[in-house]
């Protein structure tokens, strides 16, 4: 089964551990200008720190302009073709989310490539804001908070033992997701 | 064995007079014997001390600013962020320095140089913008009496992005204010010592940096699995969540219940309503997120939001213990959102909140006690706990306005004008003393006495082990401890590297003479890192003492003899003037050094290369 790169941005901290591993993963430096995975943090109106990475998306834009047709959705991955890739920067620019890179030392645009299946970003956050999870699943977290936001039943009460107490739901699900 | 990597070699020097700047080389010998930060920051102040015959004004164009990550700073280990800021110092007339976290040492670094030196006064106020290839000084009358994030914001919209680090003054560091700080990604600082005062007194608003360079390893893939090792460890440590979710936060409820948490400007170590204060309290009404340093994984600052009441609104990153303990418990503060407005206003006005807290707390007492009159105080009562008049006063010191004005040069200038504040207000050798009272103590009195930049626990930080260790422990462990602690917590701020993972969690500390070797390819043993750090606090007292430091500076303020905490396990303790001294002998004979404190003639030598 697919599996996405999701982020959750209220967990992050901004510590760029996943920036250095992925640089060091890809190209043996340690430099976090080379990552394919960058937090951007702003303050103090909003306050965020949010890692922005490649949603490998299936309508790709940096595929759609492309001149040369070198990004392609494949198993769940845009891939770069870096042979037929000219550098043109075009995808960068396009991306939406501003999540392909440049750096002057690299001859191409660096790109997230999942690491295979197994992002090394995801087995280094050490605050599990960045998730692996079934396409299937995406959204789930979400939808439930915003359930939570007009329901009435927010928690659920009862006794143990005569003693009274309750389950709030948005605590539900929160250690699985 | 030779120094392989770890280092660009190079030392960016930015005259403001002149307008210029130069990368100079640095050689092997340099950079392996003052391996980086404070080592670096110690060796060129000293240079520049002997090019001055000794004489420098700290607010003169003269005073070399020096900016210095680590070799360490920004590679994959855990918490590299760290990053020293050393000059003479407004505050004491001495050695000084403050390190900072965050990201912008590591991006300073990126722009391929190991250390930033700064000297002269610029015309008109003006920001120094560095990137990979060249270093432009832009002039910004525009920013003048701008606050930190205001100025922050403006660098950026003027240099047209975001993707740059600022690390800047307020209007406190304009205004020359001896505990000034200087601010860096907003709410990160170098706070003690009053360095935003030195780029005040240089015109020098904000130094920008924006760098792109691979740091040099010369070993990635085994520091990586030396660094991976350090971060599990971390990370399965029982403490690590609580770290994660209330950061320095859990040290007040540590402090009052072992009575060394400073309350009505130490006059207790108790503080009844710790409870409203502590990291429970934050957790509950007021934290909305994390913030960690470079490479972090313990995420120790925490984010803060007021949702109620007057000060609905105001986002801060912070506080962390000391903020808390000096803004709130020490001024007799226990509404939070108060402390969290307090802090968020010395961000905005760059200024210093341990000494921002002991001189506040310190007025505070000097009026009750009648040592101030209300015409000292320009008409307006400051009591305990009054949060409008205790912001206000901030607010004025900034500004220097009326006893601001006073205030705002520090405990030396506030004990010239009321000499009887010399037994109320806390500092040592001109700097005000942090957030741990040392009263219960001796081995902290020793610490605070001894350590080269004034009253601050950064070079030795004792005071837990003897809770825990009581009266059994010796006058050898004690002074052993305090030596100890003062080669190795030294050594994190030369390489570059924060202190809390070991100090806290119980790294080994044996993990850093790893990094350094897969960093630098030089095999060194933690000892013989140890020994340079040690090196370098014989410079910094060498230093001190060419700068009329002896025994008799090597003193503690009034409080720590004469008057015991009122309530709490350390009700009615003080430290004993005849214990101190035979400690202190004992310290000097152990560090080589003369009964007076001098250390022996000829160490000259060792730094003339």
């Amino acid at each position: 089964m697919a599996k996405k790169l999701t982020v959750i941005p209220e967990q992050c901290s901004g510590c760029s551990i996943c920036e250095l591993v992925c640089a060091i993963k890809h190209f043996g430096v340690n430099n976090p200008k080379k990552a394919a995975i960058r937090v951007l943090t702003t303050y103090p109106h909003p306050v965020m720190r949010m890692p922005i990475v490649c949603s490998q998306c299936k309508v790709a834009a940096c595929a759609q302009v492309c001149p040369v047709d070198a990004l392609r959705w494949i198993d769940g991955v845009v891939q770069l073709d870096k042979g037929n890739c000219i550098s043109c920067y075009k995808c960068v620019e396009a991306c939406p989310f501003g999540a392909m890179y440049a750096h002057a030392d690299c001859d191409l645009p660096i790109k997230c490539d999942m690491c295979g299946g197994d992002p090394e970003c995801v087995k280094k956050c050490p605050k599990g804001a960045l998730r692996l999870i079934p396409e299937a699943a995406l959204g789930e977290s979400r939808r439930l908070n915003n359930v939570l936001s007009y329901t009435q039943m927010k928690e659920i009460e009862f006794y143990e033992k005569g003693e009274r107490k309750v389950i709030h739901y948005a605590e539900i699900g929160k250690e699985e997701l | 064995m030779r120094i392989k990597s770890g280092y660009f070699k190079k030392q960016l020097h930015v005259d403001l007079t002149k307008g210029s700047a130069e990368r100079r080389e640095l050689s092997d010998a340099f950079v392996g014997k003052y391996i980086g930060g404070r080592g670096f920051g110690a060796k060129l102040v000293w240079d520049n001390l002997k090019k001055h015959d000794f004489k420098i004004d700290p607010l003169g164009p003269e005073n070399l600013l020096v900016v210095a990550p680590g070799p360490l700073t920004g590679v994959y280990l855990p918490a590299s962020g760290k990053n020293s800021f050393v000059a003479i110092s407004p505050a004491t007339g001495l050695y000084g320095d403050s390190s900072m976290g965050g990201d912008f040492g590591v991006e300073l670094r990126q722009t391929g140089i190991d250390v930033l030196s700064i000297t002269g006064r610029a015309p008109e106020l003006c920001v120094v913008f560095i990137d990979s290839s060249e270093t432009t000084i832009l002039p910004t009358p525009e920013l003048k009496g701008k606050s930190c994030l205001e100025a922050e914001g403006m660098i950026k919209e003027r240099l047209g992005t975001h993707a740059v680090h600022v690390a800047t003054i307020g209007v406190a560091g304009e205004n020359m204010v001896k505990f000034a700080c200087v601010n860096a990604d907003w709410s990160r600082n170098a706070g003690r010592t009053g360095i935003g005062a030195i780029m005040g007194s240089k015109n020098l608003k904000a130094i920008v940096v924006r760098g792109d360079k691979d740091l040099p390893v010369y070993d990635v893939m085994g520091l990586m699995a030396e660094a991976d090792k350090a971060y599990k460890y971390l990370e399965e440590h029982k403490y690590f969540k609580l770290w994660q979710q209330e950061g320095l936060m859990n040290v007040i409820e540590y402090a009052n219940r072992t009575g060394i948490l400073p309350a009505y400007n130490f006059k207790d170590s108790v503080f009844p309503k710790y409870d409203q204060i502590n990291g429970a309290t934050m957790l509950d009404g007021y934290k909305i997120g994390d913030s960690a340093c470079f490479s972090c994984p313990m995420c120790c600052s925490n984010i803060c939001l007021v949702k109620h009441g007057k000060y609905t609104g105001t986002v801060v990153e912070g506080p962390e213990y000391e903020t808390c303990a000096m803004l709130g418990s020490n001024l007799g503060i226990d509404n939070f959102a108060a402390i969290l407005s307090a802090t968020r206003l010395c961000d905005e006005l760059g200024l210093d909140t341990i000494s921002t807290g002991n001189i506040v707390g310190a007025v505070i007492e000097g009026y009750e006690k009648g040592i101030l009159s209300l015409s000292d105080l320009d008409g307006s009562e400051v009591t305990w706990g009054d949060e409008d008049a205790i912001l206000e006063l901030i607010q004025r010191i900034a500004d220097r306005q009326g006893i601001g004005d006073i205030l705002a040069d520090g405990s030396r200038r506030i004990i010239e004008k009321w000499p009887e504040m010399d037994k109320v207000i806390l500092q040592v050798k001109g700097l005000e003393q942090s957030a741990y009272d040392c009263r219960p103590s001796i081995s902290m009195a020793l610490a605070y006495a001894t350590s080269d930049i004034g009253a601050h626990h950064t070079r030795a930080w004792t005071i837990a082990k003897e809770m825990e260790e009581g009266p059994n422990w010796s006058d050898d462990e004690k002074v052993d401890t305090v030596i100890y602690h003062q080669k190795l917590r030294p050594l994190f701020d030369m390489l570059g590297v924060c202190r809390l993972p070991w100090i806290e969690l119980g790294l080994n500390e044996r993990h850093y003479a790893n990094f350094y070797k897969y960093v630098t390819g030089k095999e060194a043993s933690l000892e013989e890192l140890l020994e340079l750090s040690n090196n370098i606090y014989d410079l910094t007292r060498l230093m001190n003492t060419r700068l009329g430091v002896s025994r008799k500076d090597d003193s503690l303020p009034y409080k720590v003899w004469a008057n015991p905490p009122l309530t709490g396990p350390n009700v009615g303790r003080v430290v004993d003037q005849e214990d101190f001294q035979k400690l202190l002998s004992l310290y000097y004979q152990k560090r080589g050094w003369d009964e007076d404190g001098i250390p022996p003639a000829g160490l000259e030598e060792k730094f003339a290369d």
